[in-house]
């Protein structure tokens, strides 16, 4: 719990600090999305949803976002990917940058519907073309090194 | 009946959790509720002084990483002169940053001062954490006096509105957000829009007469419409403007005059917004 409420609190401040500076186009990382992401690969899926909802909240209290709107998007992400990681093997840098690639897609999708259904409308055409597409692409591949760097023995609970 | 709940605890846990999620923004979307602003703002709070910290501390690694540089630099000339070029680039780099920041703030305040409005400058310490909204937050908050709807500016023009106050900090819409509307005047010609951001983070004026005189290179600043945004402010300038076939308004697209990359600190115009807003001004904001 520790672990995570530390990881969160890093994830919190280089998403709100450094991300923006890491910017294409307009486009940053997502590192709530990689950090979920993480916890789903090596808790249970009950945990994970729980930790998406946590960082959700937080992810949402620090945006412009409605509260809740990335908790929602991210408690059922932590659900899919932990259940998806019992059946697939993840150690492999390729696989995992799939399924970040897929987990971003599916929260940007899952976003814009939850948005329209509270009559924020978003073009979807170039929404998914130019927001959702390169955010999961680029999220995909920054998280998928991150999780593939070595770390300290008391961090390896996260994305093993 | 434990054994039930033990059996199907995965799908009830993450139906529990999608559906206080849908609570919580039913809440602050439709109903406006105070309670899901109040665990917001909570949450803001908690990691607002961290991000001060770290933004403190960010300050501090580059001057030091800077630092550390120049010494390498020098370490290649002899002893004496090294430790004078050491001395002399740190003096000229704190002198011309604080020369920087004086003239930025000497003019982020005459900027406040004309309109009569009283102003506070605020630093930026952190951007908005998604690709979806376009907001800021500033180390400032309820303690210095800082409100909802309180115009932000920077010296270049209009930065955006206060949405959010925590007591020692709070979030901006930038005028690029997709849900920021404000009114405004092309300053030539005085024709009156709306500037509206953009998913893609352009401004552009909506409800722009096909027949308006508009052309690209008009400087186009705030009206003072609605009472929100001080008139007057320059907000932009005009760099694409059409009449498609069939359409009731112009599609023109303004390039705000702020660099919202590069903010470093703002000002707060304190003007109270005049009469009663609801707490969105209008449509609650997500």
């Amino acid at each position: 719990m520790s672990i995570l409420l530390l990881a969160l609190l890093g994830v919190c401040l280089l998403q709100s600090t450094v991300a923006h500076r890491l910017a294409i186009g307009g486009v940053q990382p997502d590192l709530f999305l990689v950090l979920v992401f993480g916890l789903s690969l090596s808790t249970r899926p009950e945990l994970a949803t729980v930790g998406g909802f946590l960082i959700g909240l937080y992810q949402d209290s620090l945006s412009g976002a409605p509260l809740g709107l990335n908790a929602f998007t991210l408690s059922l992400i932590g659900f899919l990917v932990s259940q998806l990681s019992r059946q697939v093997k993840t150690a492999e840098l390729a696989t995992r940058f799939a399924l970040l690639f897929l987990a971003g897609i599916t929260s940007g999708l899952t976003t814009l519907l939850v948005l329209r259904f509270f009559q924020v409308f978003r073009p979807v055409a170039s929404t998914i073309l130019w927001t959702v597409l390169p955010g999961a692409i680029y999220t995909a591949i920054l998280g998928a090194c991150l999780l593939a760097l070595p770390r300290p023995r008391w961090m390896r609970g996260l994305g093993r | 009946m434990t054994r039930l709940l033990l059996r199907y605890r995965r799908p009830l846990i993450l139906s529990s959790a999608l559906l206080l999620s849908f609570v919580l923004m039913t809440l602050q979307v439709r109903s406006q509720s105070p309670l899901a602003d109040l665990t917001k703002r909570m949450l803001l709070t908690t990691i607002s002084p961290i991000l001060r910290i770290a933004a403190v501390s960010k300050a501090t690694t580059v001057s030091l990483w800077k630092e550390y540089i120049d010494l390498r630099r020098v370490r290649r000339d002899n002893q004496l002169l090294r430790e004078e070029v050491r001395q002399f680039r740190v003096q000229v780099g704190e002198l011309q940053e604080a020369a920087q920041e004086n003239s930025r703030l000497n003019y982020l305040l005459q900027l406040g001062s004309p309109s009569g409005t009283e102003a506070v400058a605020a630093k930026v310490i952190g951007k908005d954490v998604t690709n979806w909204f376009r907001t800021i937050l500033i180390d400032k908050g309820a303690r210095e006096g800082i409100q909802r709807h309180m115009a932000v500016v920077a010296p270049e023009g209009l930065v955006g509105r206060v949405v959010d106050v925590t007591a020692r900090a709070a979030r901006v819409q930038l005028i690029t957000d997709p849900e920021s509307s404000i009114g405004c005047l092309v300053q030539r010609s005085r024709v009156a829009g709306v500037a509206a951001g953009s998913q893609a983070g352009a401004v552009q004026i909506k409800y722009l007469p096909l027949m308006a005189d508009v052309v690209v290179g008009d400087r186009v600043i705030t009206s003072g419409m609605g009472g929100i945004i001080p008139k007057g402010i320059p907000l932009g300038k005009v760099i694409r403007s059409s009449r498609p076939n069939g359409a009731l308004f112009q599609e023109t697209e303004v390039q705000a005059l702020a660099d919202f990359s590069r903010l470093e600190e703002v000002m707060v115009l304190k003007r109270p917004p005049e009469g009663d807003l609801p707490s969105g001004g209008g449509k609650r904001l997500p």
